[in-house]
């Protein structure tokens, strides 16, 4: 007795975008019990660099943070919903943070300016991040009216997102094509 | 030239000045000084104005290209200060934290340590974090629509005010925000730019837009600046763009300096220059006017000069240099010379014979009148007007160069022997002599004869000439020169009309006879034309036919008012005239065809006169009156007289003959008078001799007359010639004439010469038979 949403989300100029988060908020309201995603909650930091880039947990949820590199890191975030530091840790060292307020994490490194990563810790089971070609897909929405979210850590809206409300049929698929306003460079 | 409006003063300034030479020049060269001088001043001050320009240009562009290096060192500067801000952990922490007062605090102590007049920190929304003083929404907006274009550094405004902003971004490690580092560029901080710079270019900082109007953004240096005109100054601007923080509000940098200042600064020159050209021209004027006087003067007076010598007086220019001026006087000077020579010349040509160099006809007539004007009373001169006999044939015969000397020595003798005489040659072979009464006029004109008479061997000739002489005595003989001549020439043609060789002095008849004879010559010419002349004819009666052979055709001239004019009298004019010749030949024609009226034993017999028979028309003119008559040529007979053999007996003899060969006969008339020749009788085999009346009227009174008769006839005869005795006018006359033996007889006592109608009436034609006298 749920829909689907499937939808792709491009720039301006009709490029698929990846890393978008789209969370879906039904009118109906939220199901109870734990939320939890299949792709876990490890943010691995590898070849200088967070992987994955963008990764979308549950309110709650305790993100382990292993090194494969040789160089050590230093993790911080100056993020409202969590304000943390892990310093200096070393190869195969794995350290965790716990996130309990939902909201979009700007990981840094303080020794490696370019590294970037994103953590969207969010309060409902019905999240996904678009992939390379910007299509993405939400399984068993309730019918009816929902709020939708789209998150990008690079989009030119105030706080990196735009909201939606879509109505959602009692089956099937509803086709969503989403422009987005990108940032140029940074 | 002239324009017709100018008032009459200017009209006769610019005549005087067209008539001038010196001030013509002085004219032209201080207009070509001030041409010059105008030229130069102009070239200058475009010259000056174009350096000026381009320093202007030159500086400009420096003073840019410094512009542009200070900004973009503080551009650096600023830029390098915010990466170091926004680079600092703690900091960004404060900003992604939003911590107010430690962001502040950074910024102050950096501001105080860099020596910023701004630092503040905008965030990714636009909200401004630290900013001392106030900005306006609206610039605001600006400003951070200009970072989030990722736009880092340039020129923006905000309280009124531009800043040199340079912006760097704070990471965390996504965008948190830009810390903002600003130094005011307000015109203070532009002046202290200027101050950098040899000139004050006034930089200015102006919205692009702002720029005065066709002021165009120059985008490359060394570009020229464009030129205004500004509250009547001439403004050079020069705009070249800065960088602006916000792309939408382009800036400019403008630069102007005023070409009237600059060129105020250069006016010293060109007072300078337009000073020296003032005392240029000055000293043009003055120099060409004296120069142009020294010119004129001389030329002055070559035209003073030359006024007098076409006034006929002498005139020479005094040479006073040696250039080209003095060369024209000297010039000058020589020609008047050879003019004067020439006129010399041509006047002694005027009044001087070329052959002789005695004096010509018009200086004899100068003399004459002077000494008309200077005789005093009861003084005389005489004019004696001479002509030279036998010179037409000298010429003819010797040819004209003997001709020329033998003139030449006649003029030597006379010089010679006269000399205090006057000497003129008239021309041809015709003198004048001028003589004052210091001795009588028959001696000198004596002399005169005896100097030229003596034989003269010219060119190997020897030839012998006279003169004859017309004398006229002034002043009873001539108040005037001319009238003088003429009496003089009216002597000399009685001169020689009393034979050759003789002097006449005129006498008041020769006037007349001059007269008459000219009023003679005029109706003789009318008289043919009007049928004035008629022939009569006198019988010749043959002796031995006893009956009439021949008649003579006589010429009568019978003038309407003068009656009969004997021939007499008006043959020697016809002759002189030349009317002989057509008069001739009207009598030739008339006498033939009246004779063809006549029986055919009976002869015709014309008078055939010196002139008409030299006439080479002779010949034809017989051959034409026998052929248009019809007259058989036996029945004519021509009668010549023995003065034809004086002067060409061979050219007579020729002549005879050929008219002989017309058939015609031939009479020799007049025998026994003049130059009477026994050897022309044997020279010409003449058909018949006319004794002269002379003898005839001595028959009855001179025993020897009737000898010569005898002789005369006994020749006759023995030469085949007839023989008629002319003027018998008695039977006694007869008898002799017949007793001789002489063949025909006329005269009075036979009859009269009568006209053509009683010819037929005597020869009893359409009356009755002639009557026979025996």
């Amino acid at each position: 007795m749920a829909g689907d949403l499937v939808m792709t989300v491009v720039d301006k100029g009709g490029k698929p975008v990846p890393n978008a988060v789209v969370t879906v908020y039904p009118s109906a309201g939220l199901p109870g019990g734990a939320i939890s995603f299949p792709w876990g909650s490890t943010m691995v930091q590898q070849d200088i660099a967070f992987n994955p880039h963008v990764l979308i947990v549950p309110v709650g949820a305790t993100v382990r943070f292993p090194n494969k590199d040789k160089v050590r890191h230093h993790i911080y975030s100056f993020s409202k919903p969590a304000r943390f530091e892990i310093k200096l840790f070393g190869k195969d060292e794995t350290r965790s943070y716990r996130f309990t307020t939902a909201g979009a994490v700007a990981l840094g490194c303080n020794i490696h300016d370019m590294m970037s990563g994103f953590i969207k810790v969010v309060d409902t089971p019905f999240a996904a991040k678009s992939d390379a070609s910007g299509a993405l897909r939400i399984s068993g929405l309730p019918a009816g009216s929902a709020r939708v979210v789209v998150w990008q850590p690079m989009m030119r809206a105030k706080y990196n997102e735009i909201t939606l409300n879509l109505n959602f049929g009692r089956t099937g698929a509803t086709q969503q094509r989403v422009p987005i306003e990108m940032r140029g460079g940074a | 030239m002239s324009a017709p409006r100018l008032p009459y003063r200017a009209r006769r300034f610019v005549l005087r000045v067209q008539s001038r030479l010196s001030v013509k020049m002085t004219l032209v060269f201080a207009g070509v000084f001030i041409v010059a001088t105008a030229l130069s001043l102009y070239g200058t001050r475009n010259a000056i104005e174009r350096y000026a320009e381009s320093s202007i240009n030159h500086e400009m562009s420096v003073n840019s290209e410094v512009f542009n290096r200070i900004t973009s060192m503080h551009f650096n500067q600023l830029a390098q200060a915010g990466q170091v801000l926004a680079a600092d952990f703690g900091f960004r922490e404060a900003v992604a934290t939003g911590d107010a007062p430690t962001i502040e605090s950074a910024l102050d102590s950096l501001k105080a340590r860099l020596n910023l007049d701004d630092a503040f920190v905008v965030d990714p929304y636009g909200d401004i974090v630290g900013l001392d003083g106030s900005i306006m929404e609206q610039q605001r907006d600006t400003l951070f629509e200009a970072l989030d274009l990722g736009n880092e550094q340039g020129i923006a405004n905000w309280a009124n005010e531009n800043h040199m902003v340079a912006a760097a971004p704070i990471k965390a490690p996504m965008l948190i925000g830009w810390v903002v580092f600003a130094r005011d560029f307000g015109p203070a901080e532009l002046k202290d730019l200027a101050k950098l710079s040899a000139m004050d270019l006034n930089p200015k900082i102006v919205a692009r837009g702002d720029l005065p109007e066709g002021v165009a953004l120059t985008k490359s240096t060394g570009k020229a600046a464009t030129e205004r005109l500004v509250d009547n100054e001439r403004i050079l601007f020069s705009a070249s763009p800065v960088p602006s923080l916000n792309a939408k509000e382009p800036q400019a940098l403008l630069l102007e300096y005023s070409l009237t200042t600059a060129m105020n600064q250069y006016m010293p020159i060109l007072w300078a220059i337009l000073g020296f050209g003032v005392v240029g021209v000055v000293l043009a004027i003055s120099g060409s006017w004296m120069v142009a006087r020294r010119l004129v003067r001389p030329v002055t007076a070559l035209s003073e000069a030359a006024k007098k010598v076409s006034a006929g007086e002498h005139a020479e220019v005094a040479v006073e240099t040696r250039d080209e001026i003095g060369k024209l006087a000297k010039s000058f000077n020589k020609m008047v010379n050879d003019i004067e020579d020439r006129e010399r010349k041509i006047a002694h040509m005027a009044f001087h014979d070329g052959l002789t160099g005695l004096a010509n006809r018009a200086l004899l007539r100068e003399h004459i009148s002077q000494r008309l004007t200077m005789l005093e009373r009861g003084k005389h001169f005489s004019l004696f007007c001479l002509d030279l006999d036998n010179f037409k044939s000298v010429n003819d015969t010797l040819g004209h160069p003997t001709g020329d000397a033998l003139l030449c020595e006649i003029s030597a003798r006379l010089q010679k022997i006269l000399p205090d005489c006057f000497i003129a040659r008239l021309g041809g072979d015709e003198f004048a002599v001028v003589s004052g009464d210091e001795q009588s006029a028959s001696m000198t004109a004596r002399a005169i004869m005896s100097a030229v008479e003596p034989p003269i061997i010219v060119n190997g000739h020897r030839v012998i000439v006279g003169t004859s002489i017309g004398i006229a005595v002034a002043p009873n003989d001539g108040k005037d020169p001319v009238e003088l001549a003429k009496n003089a020439d009216l002597a000399l043609y009685k001169a020689k009309n009393d034979g050759k060789g003789g002097f006449r002095f005129f006498e008041a008849t020769m006037d007349a006879e001059a007269q008459a004879r000219r009023a003679l010559e005029t109706d003789l010419h009318d008289a043919l034309r009007n049928g004035e002349l008629e022939l009569h004819f006198q019988p010749l009666f043959g002796l031995s036919q006893n009956r009439v052979t021949a008649f003579e055709a006589l010429l009568r001239w019978n003038h309407p008012e003068r009656g009969r004019v004997m021939p007499t009298d008006f043959i020697p004019v016809a002759e002189e005239t030349g009317l002989i010749i057509p008069i001739g030949e009207w009598v030739l024609r008339e006498a033939c065809r009246v004779a063809t009226h006549w029986p055919d034993d009976i002869r015709v017999a014309v008078n055939i006169s010196p002139i008409q028979f030299r006439s080479t028309a002779l010949n034809s003119i017989v051959l034409q009156a026998l052929t248009s008559s019809g007259l058989e040529p036996g029945r004519l007979e021509l009668e010549i007289t023995e003065s034809l053999f004086i002067d060409d007996v061979e050219a007579t003899l020729a002549s005879l003959h050929s008219l002989r060969e017309l058939g015609v006969r031939v009479a020799l008339d007049d025998f026994g008078t003049g130059y009477s020749s026994l050897s022309y009788l044997r020279s010409f085999p003449f058909d018949k001799i006319k004794i002269d009346r002379s003898f005839i009227v001595d028959l009855l009174e001179q025993d020897g007359a009737t000898a010569i008769i005898k002789s005369i006839t006994m020749l006759a005869s023995a030469l085949g010639m007839e023989t008629t005795a002319e003027g018998v006018e008695n039977i006694d006359q007869l008898d002799i004439l017949r007793e001789q033996g002489c063949n025909q007889i006329q005269g009075y006592y036979f009859s009269r010469p009568i006209p053509e109608a009683a010819v037929l009436e005597l020869l009893g034609i359409g009356k009755e038979p002639a009557a026979r006298v025996a």
